[in-house]
């Protein structure tokens, strides 16, 4: 399919010529997986892969000594390059040493040191014996049901073809020009340290691996990267004019004056965006006496992580599935799903996500539900839709679980009131997953599985459901609608919707003793988790995380950093005491 | 020559960086140290090794220690594992 459009392509300079000529018909956009957010415009620097090839020819017993003291020099020149990387990002962060380090202990591994030796005294040359034991661990990690260790064996494979290049002695010291944007096959960590020191602005690779440690550091490092590019060596060449969009994993090679124009005013408007935010990103959530609050985002879409992660956020809290139906007017097929969940996960990694199953009810004009209710919020909805149809929930758990093999997914289940409600859907995602198993499809084992608590049912019974569950979240709306029986979309009794409302504060505080006492993490996605005069109370009853719409992340930040924990524990105390409306609003105001 | 099970407690499993920080536990002592899953031996000093178990949390390790010092290597060992390498 891009061999066709791979003859549309111009370097730069070609295109420099036509400036005049309005026809846009150069531009084309390659799509990867995005690895490291970021956008940056700018030059090709195209590293193509050495072809080695290696025949199997057998050495004579003289040359056994020799071919061990190639092996040895290359792993020497290997060890020195990682060593010295590694001196050079001491002062970054232990992440980003440990990997390098994950890198050494695997050259120094004596006992596989020893099998390559044992390969040459075999009579096999170094690069024949380096090949042989490389490929054979590599080929073992491959077919590993585990996704982590998949993605080692690419690790494993460019370990090996950067040794087979040291062995040769034919190390690579690229000139690379500043500000320009890698396209590679395939890189190491020790790479991107030094695409670092040589002010790389983005990085391109053939090679996948969303939880590969090149991708990581690329992270780390604020470097823009999209990996995944079938054929990038190929379709770009040295110099080309290239934009990359490390959010939404797309490469536009010879954009046309038109996306560098649009390009130039959503790059200034992120910096703009960041200055603003300013310090504020990359200070922890944490209470002036140091107790953590972990701080998500709410999100609809794929597109809407890369705000999440511009303002730094912990993990997404809440992905209301549901968004993907109502854009469709359908539902979609496990396919679409997979791909939606996929995309979602890769670019929220290393960062959990929780996936919500369609909360939908008769409110939402669709096949297969109802038309009518007479009271669609205490109707069909939720688990209940769900559970009534099986084919629908398996469909979506499938590609929940099919999402989720580099273990950074959770699963919450909507509108939980029984703990039958939660059995069967165990039943069911058990069933999924051994259908998975049977194939062979890699998944998280341990996938998270969580619930809402939006009912009054869950709440009272929150410490019954803590044994059956991973995790809590709390959905305050709903809470908020049927503690009271306010209809919060009947304009007649709107004014009786209080979300502070002492009865709906009790239960809130309810669910996290529960949650507290039975060790699991409980969160809150409601509308309150983002109220100025929520923020206060609910640190000083203990809630863990707060999630909410990625717009409000970094003032809820500031509200956290100003608060005292021991206070705000006492105040919460207090509020939950509080005899009338008016004192606990009193109080509220107070924190 | 002791034999003691341990248990993965860490939800990723024993991954890169746990696998690093018992290899690197491990090396530490002059004992032959042996990881045994479901009958499959790996030496605990050979990073390729560990990660080749493929541990995911909840799995179940024997820990096969032959040495003079192996007293403290099965103490400090197991404690890795019981820590769920810093990372629970």
């Amino acid at each position: 399919m891009f061999g066709e459009k791979t003859s549309k392509i111009f370097p730069m300079t070609l295109l420099a010529d036509k400036k005049t000529d309005k026809t846009e018909s150069n531009e084309i956009v390659l799509k990867g997986i995005p690895s490291s957010p970021g956008m940056a415009n700018g030059r090709a620097f195209v590293i193509m892969p050495e072809l080695i090839i290696i025949p199997n020819i057998l050495i004579s017993v003289d040359n056994v000594p020799a071919e061990i003291s190639r092996l040895e020099t290359g792993l020497f020149m290997m060890i020195g390059e990682i060593q010295s990387a590694l001196d050079k990002v001491k002062g970054d962060s232990q992440n980003i040493s440990a990997i390098l380090e994950t890198n050494l202990l695997i050259l120094n591994d004596e006992f596989f040191l020893d099998s390559i030796k044992e390969r040459i005294k075999k009579g096999y040359t170094a690069e024949s014996a380096v090949v042989q034991e490389y490929d054979e661990q590599i080929k073992f990690f491959k077919n590993s049901k585990d996704g982590i260790l998949q993605e080692r064996s690419f690790e494993l494979e460019h370990l090996k073809d950067k040794l087979l290049a040291t062995i040769r002695k034919k190390i690579t010291n690229h000139e690379i020009p500043e500000n320009s944007i890698i396209v590679a096959q395939s890189i190491t960590p020790t790479d991107v340290v030094h695409f670092k020191e040589l002010k790389v602005i983005g990085i391109i690779t053939e090679a996948g691996g969303i939880a590969s440690h090149s991708s990581m550091l690329a992270r780390s490092f604020g470097i823009p990267a999209v990996i995944g590019v079938r054929d990038a060596h190929n379709l770009i060449q040295n110099n080309f004019d290239l934009i990359i969009d490390g959010y939404a994993g797309l490469i536009t090679i010879s954009p046309s004056d038109d996306f560098i124009n649009s390009f130039k005013e959503k790059k200034s408007k992120e910096e703009d965006r960041k200055r603003e935010l300013g310090e504020l990103i990359k200070l922890n959530s944490e209470t002036e006496d140091g107790i953590q609050i972990k701080l998500s985002a709410n999100i609809d879409s794929p597109d809407d992580v890369k705000e999440a992660v511009l303002v730094g956020c912990e993990g997404i809290g809440l992905v209301r599935t549901e968004n993907l139906v109502m854009s469709l007017k359908r539902f979609p097929d496990e396919e679409e799903q997979y791909k939606w969940y996929k995309e979602i996960a890769d670019r929220a990694y290393p960062n959990p996500v929780v996936l919500r199953a369609f909360d939908i009810g008769s409110d939402k004009y669709l096949e297969g539900l109802p038309h009518i209710e007479q009271n669609p919020a205490l109707g069909f909805r939720g688990i209940r839709f769900l559970l009534h149809r099986e084919d629908i929930f398996a469909n979506q758990l499938r590609a929940f679980l099919r999402a989720s093999a580099n273990k950074n997914l959770k699963i919450m289940l909507p509108m939980i009131s029984s703990l039958n409600e939660i059995e069967h859907s165990k039943i069911l995602l058990e069933k999924c997953k051994k259908e998975l198993s049977d194939k062979n499809v890699p998944y998280d084992m341990k996938i998270p599985l969580g619930i809402m608590i939006e009912t009054p049912s869950a709440a009272l019974l929150a410490d019954k459901f803590a044994d059956a569950v991973d995790f809590f979240s709390i959905g305050t709306n709903d809470l908020t609608q049927y503690t009271l029986a306010v209809d919060r979309t009947n304009e007649f009794v709107t004014e009786l919707y209080d979300t502070f409302h002492p009865s709906v504060l009790k239960l809130i505080k309810n669910v996290v003793d529960s949650a507290k006492w039975k060790k699991i993490p409980v969160s809150i996605c409601g509308e309150l988790a983002g109220h100025a005069a929520a923020t206060g109370f609910l640190v000083g009853i203990g809630i863990d995380e707060l999630s909410v719409p990625p717009g409000m992340l970094l003032e809820l930040k500031k509200r956290i950093r100003e608060l005292n924990y021991k206070r705000a524990k006492k105040k919460a105390r207090e509020i939950i005491n509080s005899n009338s409306s008016a004192e606990l609003m009193k109080l509220l105001e107070i924190i | 020559m002791i034999e003691q099970n341990v248990i993965v407690r860490n939800r990723a499993g024993l991954h890169t960086r746990p696998a690093a920080a018992l290899v690197k536990l491990a090396a530490k002592f002059k004992s032959e140290i042996y990881l045994i899953r479901d009958g499959f031996a790996i030496n605990a000093k050979s990073i390729i090794g560990v990660m080749t178990l493929a541990a995911e949390q909840g799995c179940e390790l024997v820990l096969k220690i032959d040495g003079n010092d192996e007293e403290t290597a099965v103490k400090e060992l197991t404690e890795l594992f019981e820590s769920g390498f810093g990372e629970i």
